[in-house]
């Protein structure tokens, strides 16, 4: 255990470090901009990955707390003139209250009927984002959202915006190491293993499964404001089924119940598209087939699937 | 046998699943301190019994009372918090996780370290997260898995899987310990170490209710016998008269006969 | 998506009966079109428990492979129907063997991910095929509208509910009258014994896909005449076919029937009476509701969960 902790503390040290690192050296804007994004994205699958790879409750509507998030400091802010450092709390807390509300009948459901619930949630808001245009902008969008300051500090330019971005992502990984090595973090792990024998070991299950999913519905709204404050202009589209997909992508392909997959996951899935753009037209066709072939051959995950490659040579070597 | 007010009164129970009736008007009870076998042919209904008593299911009609309070309504972590645990026929152990966060998880009930409190970590966190550790250990010193506890549970043998099921349930403090066919799949010796560590555990205060198909086991280490047969209490009382009970062999033999038959 | 284009209703020269009927034809007309979609989807769950989240993308690739051989290639109806099927489940039947077939721990998360890859991978090669226009094609008949107390029913609508009907009529002979589909439901029964004792049944599986991707194509044809076809026309229309079949009880045939009727019927009401940009948002409203008040569909006793 003590082990485990100062082996913890060794890696976030470690990552800070190459957080400030990065943020000095990158002279590039692009590359500042994409890693920004790549935080952001960090924190969705974050998230999602507290609910899906440790409490093993899916979700395919999770791009709804998403743009709760971003829809909700862009309303605050510029129709209310509302402090963008006010508006991420109410943001926050507006996302974890519809996702309390949502999630005492959805999390009632189980497997493909969960997927479901909460497919048709997201599509729901989404919708509402679409359709109320005389507060989100409608189907074109919503501009004009404010750059955030702090004093004297702007964050508009590409660097404190980056600082801003991963400092969140190394606070949001802190909290959710220490749930996962609490006695929370136990309960969530034996929900995922058997929901059955966590109730009848005490855990009520219930109330759990909605406080995590309530926990992944804040990761996201923050992900949301982040992103709102860096593009200024958001529209339905971000927030989409397709953007759920793409979350829970993330998640799976960097490795579920796996906080440094949620990172791996959202590198990927933030690059690959860049990469792909050399492919043009065939971009789409080839990331359904990168899909695809992850799954088909690494169905655990690029992190614990490259692991096992790895054990499996070793044991050869042994031989 | 005493004056002494009982753990658990089972008080005319049905229950049905949609045809099926698969306990009509049982009643029975247990003593403090006590253990008692619960027999009878495969589908009598003895599973269905323990998911009255730990809240997986409501009953139909009827009442089970537990140390004085109907356990009416309430959900199975709420039965563990008040004192009543069980393990599971087809062995449930969270596989995943090793064998001490297993023990962990069994004390849920009896540590109060919240969202809040994991993530901000409050000085009294870290000193219940010691004795949790302290008493797993103990625990597994207890059923005799002491050296195993950083080992992944889904990989142990079977028998110390059942073991370590046991433990996970007494790591709530129970006063009640409901075991579903703790023998099954074990071979003699592990069945003869299983029927000391259940008088171990009666030792220690803990009355137990025990579903087994092994006879030797169950009429050797209980006090007590209740005989189901079809979802009907056909007989009870101390292991040598339901032994000798006419309704008891017919029900036994009655069910061998029919299994030879197909 | 606007699927049937509305006919100009005047206020003062329609009663409210007939704007009604009129609301009720084309919820019909699209009811038909989510049933065959739903179908499909429910078919392949009762013969493989895999929901595919491609399907939409089956639908895709049948309306525009029409627009092809009957728009472009101006091939007789029959044949470009019968061609565009046998494309679309030839596809189909690739994908089972490429993709699902490969996979060694079929856990619904899992296979959530291959078949969301898979249809970004059509839609991707929809685009390439088919560039980012959006076709129409006429209707498959010229056929002046029926006139029925005052609504007009469109000779298309009357042939989506015809080749709907013809389609499960059909389906439902080739379950209870032929060797295969009995072999088809029976293992669709007993799949998980059939597991249990190592019968992988992949020709079942197989013809399951066939299947339920023509279904997909088929209700690509239909719909090719009323809505424009493009790339992109197939999530919608998947998501809400999966409503429809969800709405009616997953894995049932008769559920997916009711489904897509009830989904079709209460959509166009929704768009006349309350508002139409809200009107996607219906299938998933009624997905909710059915979701928290009966998981298991309109049908849902135990027997209904098969064909
Ligand atoms: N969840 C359930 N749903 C429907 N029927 C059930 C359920 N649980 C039990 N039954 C039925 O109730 C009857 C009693 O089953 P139960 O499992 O309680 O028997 P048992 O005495 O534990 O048998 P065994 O010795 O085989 O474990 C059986 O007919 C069984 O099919
Ligand atoms: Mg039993």
């Amino acid at each position: 255990m003590n082990n485990h902790q100062t082996r913890n503390r060794i890696c976030y040290a470690v990552f800070s470090l190459l957080i400030i690192l990065a943020g000095y050296t990158i002279e590039n804007p692009y590359y500042i901009q994409v890693l920004t994004f790549i935080g952001i994205n960090t924190l969705l699958a974050l998230g999602l990955n507290m609910l899906m790879g440790y409490a093993g409750q899916i979700s395919l509507g999770h791009a709804a707390f998403f743009g709760i998030g971003a829809y909700g400091t862009a309303i605050l802010t510029v129709h209310y003139n509302l402090s963008p450092w006010l508006a991420l709390p109410a943001a926050i807390a507006a996302a974890m209250i519809v996702a309390y509300i949502v999630g005492i009948p959805t999390l009632k459901l189980s497997g493909y009927y969960l997927g479901m619930g909460t497919l048709g949630f997201g599509m729901i808001v989404n919708i509402l984002f679409r359709e109320w245009s005389s507060v989100t902008g409608g189907a074109s969008g919503f501009i004009g959202i404010p750059t955030l300051e702090l004093g004297p500090v702007s964050f508009s330019s590409g660097r404190n915006y980056f600082f801003l971005v991963w400092g969140f992502v190394l606070t949001s990984f802190i909290i959710c190491q220490r749930i996962i090595d609490s006695r929370i973090g136990r309960a969530l792990r034996a929900i995922h293993d058997g929901e059955k024998a966590a109730s009848a070991v005490g855990v009520d299950t219930r109330k759990l499964k909605l406080q995590v999913f309530v926990l992944s519905a804040a990761f996201s709204a923050l992900a949301g404001f982040l992103y709102a404050h860096l593009v200024f202009f958001i529209s339905p589209g971000t927030f989409s089924f397709i953007a759920s997909i793409r979350m829970v992508t993330m998640v799976v392909i960097g490795g579920m119940a796996s906080i440094w997959g949620s990172l791996l996951g959202a590198s990927l899935l933030t690059l690959l598209p860049e990469w792909l753009h050399a492919f043009s037209e065939f971009e789409m066709v080839v990331y359904g087939l990168i899909l695809m072939i992850v799954m088909i051959f690494l169905p655990r995950g690029l992190t614990r699937g490259l692991l096992d490659i790895y054990e499996r040579a070793n044991k050869k070597n042994d031989h | 046998m005493t004056t002494e007010l009982p753990l658990l009164e089972i008080k005319t129970v049905f229950k049905a699943f949609g045809g099926v009736q698969a306990l009509s008007d049982i009643t029975f009870s247990l003593n403090p301190g006590s253990i008692t076998g619960l027999i009878g042919p495969n589908g009598a209904g003895k599973t269905t019994l323990f998911n009255l008593i730990s809240g997986v299911f409501p009953v139909d009609k009827g009442k089970i009372v537990f140390s004085g309070t109907g356990i009416k309504n309430k959900k199975p972590h709420t039965l563990v918090d008040i004192g009543i645990s069980r393990t599971f026929q087809n062995v449930e152990l969270f596989e995943s996780m090793t064998v001490l966060e297993n023990i962990l998880v069994g004390q849920h009930t009896r540590t109060r370290c919240g969202m809040w409190g994991s993530i901000l970590r409050f000085p009294w966190v870290a000193g219940e997260e010691k004795k949790a550790h302290q008493f797993a250990m103990e625990l597994l010193d207890f059923v005799g898995l002491n050296g195993h506890a950083d080992k992944t549970s889904g990989d142990l043998p079977f028998g110390w899987q059942r073991l370590l099921e046991i433990a996970r349930a007494l790591a709530s403090r129970p006063k009640l310990l409901l075991l579903d066919e703790p023998a099954a799949g074990l071979n003699i010796v592990e069945t003869m170490q299983l029927g000391d560590l259940i008088k171990k555990i009666r030792e220690q205060g803990v009355t137990v209710l025990l579903v087994e198909h092994d006879m030797s086991l169950t009429m050797e280490i209980s006090d007590w016998i209740v005989v189901l047969d079809q979802g009907e209490k056909i007989a009870q009382g101390t292991p040598r008269t339901v032994q000798a009970d006419e309704k008891v062999i017919a029900a036994y033999l009655g069910t061998a006969g029919k299994k030879t038959e197909d | 998506m606007e699927l049937i284009p509305w006919p100009e209703l005047h206020a003062m020269d329609q009663s409210i009966m007939q704007e009604i009927l009129q609301y009720l034809f084309s919820g019909i007309t699209n009811g038909a079109i989510y049933a065959v979609i739903a179908i499909g989807f429910s078919m392949l769950y009762n013969s493989t428990d895999l929901i595919n989240f491609a399907h939409g993308e089956f639908v895709m690739l049948g309306s525009l492979c029409m627009v092809t051989f009957f728009g472009s290639m101006h091939l007789p109806l029959v044949p470009a129907i019968i061609l565009t099927i046998i494309c679309v489940a030839i596809a189909g039947l690739v994908f089972e063997r490429l993709a699902i077939r490969s996979v060694k721990h079929p856990e619904p998360i899992v296979l959530i991910i291959i078949t969301v890859g898979a249809s970004i991978f059509l839609r991707g090669l929809g685009m390439i095929i088919w560039g980012k226009d959006a076709y129409s094609i006429p209707s498959f008949s010229s056929h002046p509208p029926l006139d029925i107390a005052g609504a007009k029913l469109l000779s298309q609508s009357i042939w989506i509910i015809v080749i709907f009907l013809v389609a499960s009529v059909g389906l439902q002979l080739f379950y209870k009258k032929t060797l295969t589909g009995k072999a088809m439901e029976a293992n669709a029964i007993s799949k998980r014994a059939a597991w249990i004792v190592g019968i992988p049944s992949k020709l079942m599986v197989m013809l399951a896909f066939g299947l339920s991707t023509a279904m997909g194509g088929l209700a690509g044809v239909i719909i090719a005449p009323i809505t424009m076809s493009s790339y992109d026309m197939g999530t919608m229309l998947g998501l809400k076919g999966f409503c429809a079949a969800m709405l009616g009880g997953l894995g049932s045939l008769w559920g997916a029937l009711i489904g897509g009727f009830l989904l079709g019927i209460l959509e166009a009401l929704g768009v006349g009476f309350v508002s139409s940009g809200l009107k996607d948002a219906t299938a998933f409203v009624l997905l909710l509701f059915i979701l928290y008040v009966r998981p298991g569909g309109i049908i849902s006793s135990a027997d209904a969960n098969r064909f």
